[in-house]
């Protein structure tokens, strides 16, 4: 039997989630609908990431690149801006609003300039979706959410949390792949243990009420029959095997892309066992400062994105930064496209919708032009395109995401920014 | 002269079998076991004489009042000692000593000191409060590394309100403060710790972080975050406050809100400036343990605990594997992994167990999981699933083929501390010095906060305080007595008894004769006293009325009470049952009490005579109120009164003694004497407090052992503590669950 060990060794070659437990779908169901929002800090550098064109012919610059086998999967979205004005600096603002599309409140947090602020006043709206999700017995999944992280941090506040519960309700992301696997699998694994150790648990209690009078003896015998009916029971419903994950993976900065990929292959199998919906991937956090050795560059990410624009090395390494986030959606994205949906005949992706998102347009702080790209066929949107608005507020872009589920909610967020409703021609 | 009786019955001397036998056995059956028509079997608590008045005037049924004089004595002293008394029936069935399983509250104890086996041993420091550091810097853990604390301090708890640096040390924009030490749970429940705070601030309690607030954010000024505890235990607190540049001031209070009471500052005598290793409770939601006897009892099984069983085995199993480097000091991919953590699962198991393992079990139950080539921590996640859902876990002393030395260690630990020996105890067991030693070992346990707590938790019961949830009463009469009133009480109530209870004589009859009540600022008021508004706790007797201990304790007054008037049935029953050792049974109707509306001008004592006057309410109330008419002086909230409808109190009134004899008291400080010099009242509280601590039948342990342990009672001058000495020593050298 392949192990998910071995799958995962096989990282870089074409590693198809081992799929556990899977329901099979009736052929009438409704269609599976997916959310996935991955996002990555310090904003992009524009020449080498927006394609000149608009429309369905365009070329993937340096950044995009690795999406080019998904390219008629993919829409990019230029001139959508985040607005939120108020309390933090633009990076608080460009991480806190930028799902929850509301303002933050006033706090002790303070940032490089602006006054300080606290968390975001109203949910994200991944969380919002959930609560949709979740409210309706046909598309409630075990978890509804969950959230991935990649080295986002030991620390709590506006720059490491982008999902929101609610207002001053920051989710945190989970970091470790070890303990994400034990969220998503540790009941098979315990029930595995079980399994295993029940014969024995009869054998002792026999040994047991061998040596006890008659009355006492009755009581050990009424225990073991109870043992009996939780082993039958789970004969009935056995989980399924539990992946393996390469171990050793740990917080350095070294080990980042292993816990990448590790997170992404959780995720698609996560999604496929239909354990949630919805889903967020976020690397490091707001200012992250990644240092990307592995492709060569030794400075800060954080760092290079405040270098001029004149700084040829500087835009090289932050290009080549991006395009390493690029990769992992193009992993992600391929992970979806080579994973069956159960139960049909379609892939993930064609009912996975991923967006990548960032806080900033680019490094100087503007949250003009926030780098949207979208990939895959959740939502409906028409793809294959790159679409060029006119700084258009980002909450018409939440409020679009919305009505791809469906859930025909007419603003979301700061009510100001959604008066102009879903943003048109998407789908 | 020949009655008609023995005329009817024709034969010689009329013996009490014979008449029973003709007269009662058709309708109670040939031993009291009942019949068809008369499914109650007849056993009671009754006096030979109330049962010979009785059986005078009411029996035979179909034929009242032919069975009288000698003859009803005679067959009432047959039936008394045949199988109507509690020791007929101990004599006829014994009781034994039934197998049980870890009762709830054992189990969560169990695993919190099996789980405490692994951590550092808790330091000893006697001072209360907590410790205060301050910082000159946001960021604490940075300055505790370069060891920039500008301030250290003991502090009596956490309220702070400054716009200047609260110490002259801190000079600096952004500052933080951090408190730190332990938090003692007096009872077990869930507790609510309360922040409140105009600066970020986080909590953790027992290593959980509570409260993260560390940014502010909004108008969010007061923090709330529950944890669950168990009782007479301290855990771990650790709180931080940072004050950011651009903020005014900085301002926090901790308080919290224990079971039972309201929102409040810790009281300072919970706190502690040494911080206590963790406790693993464990939260798997048990059912509840029958009660039936009126002490929890682990004698029987059911599916819903067999998966609850599981379900904590596995929670403990994950917090162990959460943990492994701080609780079994070794790595999972360190190269002696495999022999450490079979050498920890091993321990685990002694510990589990109560006793060491045979080299067979040591191979079943750990050595074979850790077998080359096996997954390490899947094994020792085998091994601890297998010992946790273990008979020789779950059950009381079922371990070894003979009773000995490491049993009686158990039975010790369970009946003073309702969880497993300590080293201490499993040591004596194992050098074979333990029953030598018995009576020290037991003092020394009993100086242990968790024996406190397991007698504190017993008074509460037998007081039956432990289920007044709130008590609410007639807001235009008490406008005064709401919640926070009803906390204090519970403290007043908590303070008599630890005084009483663990003063030097310990003695019994205090509780009976105290002619004080612990009073503060907020009860004073209510109560007539003369405190200061803002007075913490003292004894008050003067102005109060005559109080008699536990008896008129405000809160037991308060409780044994409607919400306008007193209940004299309720007062009353509660001393027959818990201080006279009486048996009822229920009413035949579910009666609601007369309406004062509708009785207007008659006392609450005439109303209640009134309506159980007739004779089918007499058996069980010519008991009972007499009894609760000695309370009159004390109304609905447990305040002193002269009068009522504008007549003068009468408390008179009196019991008969299980030998017949008429006690006759004018009040409740009359009635605690009496009590305070009653046998029965002695074998009262001793069996109920027997069967609290062991939760076995008492007789079980010998038919003359209530007698015995009465007599040593007295004998120690009445001491409560002695008693707990004699109850664990006895139970823990009674042979258990065997062939």
């Amino acid at each position: 039997m392949t192990t998910r060990r071995d799958l995962l060794r096989g990282i870089g070659c074409a590693a198809t989630p081992f799929l556990t437990g899977l329901a099979f779908a009736s052929p009438g169901q409704a269609r599976k609908q997916r959310l996935i929002v991955m996002f990555s800090p310090n904003g992009i550098v524009p020449s080498t990431f927006w394609p000149d064109e608009v429309g369905e012919t365009f070329t993937l610059k340096t950044i995009l690149e690795p999406l080019a086998p998904f390219r008629d999967r993919t829409l990019i979205l230029r001139g959508v801006s985040n607005k939120m004005a108020g309390d933090g600096d633009g990076h608080m603002r460009g991480m806190g609003c930028l799902l929850t599309g509301i303002e933050l409140f006033r706090g002790n947090l303070q940032g490089g300039s602006m006054t300080p602020a606290g968390w975001a006043k109203g949910p994200s709206i991944d969380q919002q979706l959930k609560n949709f999700l979740q409210s309706r017995p046909e598309t409630r999944t075990r978890f509804g959410s969950l959230e991935f992280g990649v080295q986002v941090g030991d620390r709590a506040d506006v720059w490491t949390r982008m999902v929101y519960g609610g207002p001053n309700s920051p989710i945190a992301p989970i970091s470790d792949p070890y303990q994400m696997l034990n969220k998503l699998y540790g009941r098979a694994k315990d029930q595995r243990a079980l399994t295993s150790i029940l014969d024995d648990v009869r054998a002792d209690l026999a040994a047991v009420g061998s040596r006890l009078g008659v009355e006492d003896r009755r009581l050990l015998e009424e225990h073991a029959t109870f043992v009996r009916e939780m082993e039958r029971q789970m004969q009935v419903t056995p989980e399924g095997p539990t992946p393996d994950l390469p171990t050793g993976v740990k917080s350095r900065n070294e080990d980042l892309p292993r816990a990448s990929r590790m997170q992404i292959d959780l995720m698609v199998n996560a999604l496929a066992n239909d354990f949630a919906r919805v889903a967020t991937l976020q690397y490091t956090r707001s200012v992250g400062q990644a240092r990307m050795t592995w492709i060569g560059v030794d400075r800060a990410h954080h760092d290079l994105s405040h270098k001029s624009e004149k700084d040829a090395q500087a835009q090289a390494d932050l290009t080549k930064i991006n395009r390493w986030f690029c990769g992992e959606l193009a992993y992600l994205v391929k992970s979806l496209a080579e994973t069956r949906e159960p139960g049909s005949d379609r892939s993930l992706l064609d009912g996975t919708t991923v967006v990548w998102a960032n806080e900033l347009g680019q490094g100087n702080h503007t949250r003009d032009n926030i780098p949207f790209v979208l990939v895959g066929g959740g939502l409906g949107f028409r793809t294959g395109r790159s679409l060029h608005y006119q700084r258009v507020p980002h909450n018409r872009l939440l409020l679009s995401l919305a009505h791809g589920f469906g859930h025909h909610i007419e603003r979301f967020g700061n009510p100001e920014m959604c008066v102009d409703g879903p943003l048109a021609d998407l789908t | 002269m020949l009655s008609p009786l023995l005329i009817a019955l024709a034969v010689g001397p009329a013996d009490g079998a014979r008449i029973y036998e003709k007269l009662c056995a058709s309708c109670h059956g040939t031993a009291g076991q009942g019949s068809k028509t008369h499914d109650e079997p007849l056993v009671g608590d009754w006096s030979i004489d109330k049962l010979a008045r009785y059986i005078e005037k009411n029996m035979p049924e179909d034929a009242p009042g032919t069975c009288g004089g000698a003859e009803a004595r005679r067959v009432a002293r047959y039936i008394h000692e045949a199988f109507y008394s509690p020791q007929a029936q101990a004599r006829n069935r014994p009781p034994r000593l039934d197998l049980a399983r870890l009762t709830v509250g054992q189990y969560r104890n169990a695993i919190a000191d099996l789980m405490a086996t692994f951590m550092p041993p808790p330091e000893v420091d006697r001072r209360q409060g907590l410790r205060g550091e301050y910082f000159n810097e946001k960021e604490i853990r940075a300055a505790l590394a370069e060891g920039s604390r500008v301030r250290e301090r003991l502090e009596a708890g956490v309220a702070l309100t400054s716009e200047t640096p609260p110490v002259p040390e801190v000079t600096a924009d952004n500052y933080a403060i951090r408190w730190s030490g332990s938090l003692f749970a007096p009872e077990t429940g869930p507790y609510e710790l309360v922040v409140e705070s105009d600066n970020g601030t986080r909590l953790w309690i027992n290593g959980e972080r509570l409260i993260d607030a560390w940014v502010r954010s909004g108008d969010q000024r007061v923090h709330r975050g529950t944890v669950m505890l168990l009782a007479g235990r301290s855990y771990p607190l650790r709180l931080e406050v940072f004050k950011q540049k651009k903020e005014p001031s900085v301002a926090i209070a901790l308080r919290w809100k224990a079971p039972h009471h309201v929102e409040e500052a810790i009281p300072v005598r919970h706190l502690s400036p040494v911080r206590s290793p963790e406790v693993m409770i464990v939260q798997t939601a048990f059912p509840a343990d029958d009660r039936s006897m009126g002490f929890e009892r682990g004698t029987s099984v059911s599916k819903a605990w067999e998966e609850a069983t599981t379900a904590a085995a596995l929670e403990v199993t994950g917090y162990v594997l959460a943990q492994i480097p701080k609780l079994a000091g070794v790595t999972l991919d360190a190269p002696d992994a495999r022999q450490t953590l079979s050498q920890f699962g091993l321990r685990v198991a002694e510990r589990a167990f109560r006793r060491p393992l045979t080299p067979a079990q040591q191979e079943f139950f750990v050595a074979r999981h850790f077998a080359d080539g096996n997954d390490v921590e899947f094994a020792l996640k085998k091994s601890l699933l297998l010992v946790l859902k273990s008979p020789r876990f779950l059950y009381r002393e079922v371990g070894a083929p003979e009773s000995d030395a490491y049993d009686v260690a158990s039975r010790l630990s369970f009946t003073v501390w309702d969880s497993v020996p300590d080293q201490e105890l499993l040591d004596s067991a194992a050098t074979g010095r333990l029953l030598e030693e018995i009576a020290p070992q037991i003092d020394r346990m009993l100086a242990d906060p968790r024996a406190h707590a397991k007698v504190r938790q017993f008074f509460h019961r037998w007081l039956a305080v432990d289920h007044l949830e709130d008590l609410p009463k007639d807001r235009a009469l008490f406008p005064h007595f709401d919640e926070a009133v009803v906390s204090d009480l519970r403290t007043s109530l908590d303070l008599f008894l630890d005084e009483v209870i663990w003063s030097e004589a310990s003695d019994f009859r205090q509780l009976l004769l105290a002619d004080f009540v612990y009073l503060n600022g907020r009860l004073s008021g209510l109560y007539a006293a003369n405190l200061a508004a803002d007075a913490s706790f003292q004894r008050v007797s003067s102005g109060i009325g005559g109080r008699a201990g536990i008896l008129t304790h405000p809160l037991l007054m308060a409780g044994f009470a409607y919400d306008a008037t007193t209940s004299p049935i309720h007062r009353g029953l509660f001393v027959a049952r818990s201080l006279l050792g009486r048996r009822f049974r229920p009413p035949p109707d579910a009666v609601a009490p007369l309406s004062p509306a509708l009785h207007p001008r008659m006392t609450t004592r005439e109303r209640v005579a009134l309506q159980t006057r007739p004779e089918i309410c007499q058996g069980c109330h010519a008991t009972i109120n007499p009894l609760g008419f000695a309370f009159e002086h004390f109304d609905a909230v447990g305040r002193f009164r002269r009068a009522e409808e504008g007549k003068p109190i009468d408390a008179s009134g009196w019991y008969a003694t299980r030998a017949g004899q008429r006690v006759r008291f004018n009040g409740p400080r009359e009635l605690g004497r009496s009590l305070a010099r009653s046998e029965e009242t002695q074998a009262a509280f001793i069996e109920q407090l027997f069967h609290f601590m062991v939760k076995q039948p008492i007789l079980a342990h010998g038919v003359d052992h209530p007698e015995t342990l009465r007599r040593e009672f007295v004998q120690d001058g009445y001491s409560v503590r002695k008693l707990l000495v004699q109850i664990a020593a006895t139970a823990a050298s009674t042979k258990g669950a065997t062939p």
